[in-house]
């Protein structure tokens, strides 16, 4: 038995398998509510990459940047641009919109590159943003401007996703896939590079890690994510427009990933299960949105600050993910 | 046409200028950039509107209580919502400025509805005309009061003791703790001064634009246009850097195209950072994280 007391991480990853159950619980979700609740439910599919892909780049590698808005307009622009002009199906529309967000994480961190980090990130992430949206606005020959771009029903692997159930599962199969494969990327060499860069640039360069090619890859894989986050979106409302990646919106994506945690993929899924919802809600309320999401996260910053996943971590050590949340 | 153009690029950018040298003055002294300054301007112009409009007060006494309250609200920013996450990551400061600046943003448009809201007008100077050129009463004001603001703040920063300070506490808070400086103070007053220049900027904006309570949004972006063609943390810089991106919007808008004045402090912010980081006038400053 010294052998499980030397390694303990088997019984942590016996007991990590408990998130499986998550997916397979939420297939029942179809069956028990209405229209609006699923459109709901496909919506905080969509927000928990969204929150995911932001997380990596504000948890993990402890860089402020702003361009999550603006992956996720790409993804959303890049789905609705070649399901209606050039006939994609979904599939290949989904992967599409995970290059462009992919790309534009690239260029986004392209001034990491010149040893460019912090405000100066923000800032250029910020421009980056809202140059995007003024090219969704003056490009109406293709985004068809403030009017919206109509994305038509898509196909996916045959099946029509004509009705919120159907759009549901292959949202659910497309998010867990998703997770997965960042919480796999995280807890690999790769996933500890990004932290140790947060923690300490200057050390993890001195250990031989090429730090510039670490930034950069977590910048890429943000941006592919919350584009397909993106693709997700586009389906679910059936028309893009500019206004929806606006710098409003950054305030909801800051919210979920802070409430939820920075730099915990459980935390990721716990913020956009809980603020998803609000956001839709507050809409008759002009301002409340505002003011609710920078009331909720000053509370977070000076309460919670490694948010509600870290309860979870007080309730049992098991929740407490190794890597990411310290 | 040319030297039309010349003049409102001045006042448009001395308006940049000004935000982008309060927002400097806090960089300078506390090394935290507000991302929240433009709801702060915003909050600043709000609150001359309602002083003027709903309570008769006189136009300068507006003022002066608009810099009075964004002064103490400086303070308890500092105080409340700063100090007490001091020893987190760096990161965590610039998402508290994003936060209060929303809520400030999500109360005006409570308050305010949906609708845009034309100030009365204040300076009601006549407009000089020098061969052809019209200099409006509005430029001349917003213009002196920039100058005047940078030679204070030059003065302060680069002739007293003053200026000393800003520099100790820049360069290492442990260090200025030391020698005896009270760090949370000084943090405390220069919030309150950013602020309070910030609501100066508000206060200017108020009459010339339509007020909204997006109004800030675009105000940031352009103060950190100016503030990155500078350079970060220059004073001079940010002033040069306003000045030079009101006359671009001009240009660019009069001779190429109206749809580029939206977009050109995005321009510049894109290619000072991929090709001169440093800026025109500073240089590149390692920030802890």
């Amino acid at each position: 038995m010294a052998e499980t007391n030397a390694n303990p991480a088997p019984a942590a990853r016996r007991f990590r398998r408990l998130y499986y159950l998550a997916p397979v619980i939420a297939l029942a979700i179809p069956f028990i509510v209405n229209e609006y609740l699923q459109f709901m439910a496909n919506a905080i599919l969509v927000y928990i990459l969204v929150t995911l892909g932001f997380n990596i780049v504000i948890g993990n590698l402890g860089q402020l940047a702003f361009a999550n808005t603006a992956f996720f307009g790409l993804g959303a622009y890049t789905t609705a641009i070649v399901m209606s002009y050039f006939g994609f199906p979904y599939v290949l529309a989904v992967v599409a919109a995970a290059v462009t967000g992919g790309i534009a994480g690239f260029l986004a961190s392209v001034t990491a590159l010149r040893g460019i980090r912090l405000y100066y990130l923000a800032i250029i992430t910020l421009a980056f943003g809202e140059l995007l949206r003024w090219v969704y606005l003056h490009g109406d020959k293709v985004t068809r401007g403030s009017d919206g771009l109509l994305v038509p029903h898509p196909y996916f692997l045959g099946i029509p996703m004509d009705s919120e159930t159907p759009k549901f599962f292959v949202f659910l199969l497309i998010t867990v896939l998703v997770v997965k494969a960042t919480s796999n990327l995280m807890r690999s060499r790769i996933g500890r590079a990004i932290v140790a860069i947060r923690e300490n640039e200057a050390a993890t360069a001195s250990l031989g890690i090429h730090t510039a090619h670490y930034i950069v890859l977590a910048f890429v894989w943000s941006g592919a994510v919350v584009g397909i986050a993106g693709a997700m979106f586009a389906v679910l409302t059936g028309r893009v427009f500019p206004e929806s990646f606006g710098l409003a919106e950054v305030i909801v994506h800051f919210g979920m990933v802070l409430v939820g945690g920075t730099s915990s993929i459980v935390g990721s899924v716990i913020g956009a299960i809980t603020l998803t919802a609000l956001p839709e809600y507050f809409r008759q309320f002009p301002g409340m949105s505002e003011l609710f999401f920078g009331i909720v996260i000053i509370l977070v910053l000076l309460f919670l600050p490694k948010g509600l996943a870290s309860l979870l971590a007080r309730i049992s050590p098991r929740f407490n993910e190794r890597y990411y949340l310290d | 046409m040319l030297l039309q153009l010349t003049v409102s690029g001045i006042a448009q950018g001395a308006l940049y200028a000004l935000i982008a040298l309060s927002m400097t003055v806090l960089y300078r002294a506390t090394t935290i950039v507000n991302f929240g300054h433009g709801d702060f301007v915003m909050g600043g112009a709000f609150v001359v509107y309602v002083a003027v409009i709903f309570f008769g007060l006189p136009f300068v006494f507006a003022a002066i209580a608009s810099i009075g309250l964004m002064f103490v609200l400086g303070l308890a920013v500092s105080r409340g919502f700063i100090d007490p996450i001091k020893t987190g990551p760096h990161i965590g400061f610039a998402m508290m400025s994003i936060s209060i600046g929303y809520v400030l943003r999500g109360g005006a448009r409570t308050l305010w509805g949906r609708e845009v809201l034309p100030m009365p007008r204040v300076f009601d100077m006549d407009p000089i005309f020098v061969g052809g050129v019209v200099i409006t009463g509005d430029a001349m004001i917003i213009c002196s009061t920039v100058a005047l603001l940078l030679a204070v703040f030059f003065l302060i920063f680069h002739r007293t003791q003053m200026g000393t300070l800003v520099q100790a506490v820049f360069q290492s808070e442990r260090g200025a703790t030391l020698v005896g400086i009270d760090v949370r103070r000084f943090h405390e007053t220069m919030w309150g001064v950013g602020l309070a220049m910030g609501a100066i900027g508000g206060i200017l904006i108020a009459p010339i634009s339509l007020l909204h309570p997006d109004l800030g949004a675009s105000f940031l972006i352009r103060g950190f246009a100016a503030m990155t063609l500078g350079g970060f943390g220059s004073l001079s810089g940010a002033v040069v850097g306003g000045l030079v991106l009101g006359l671009s919007e001009q240009y660019l808008g009069a001779y190429v195209s109206t749809a580029l004045i939206d977009i050109t402090a995005y321009l510049v912010i894109i290619l000072v950072l991929v090709v001169r980081p440093a800026g025109l006038f500073g240089r590149l400053v390692a920030v802890r994280m």
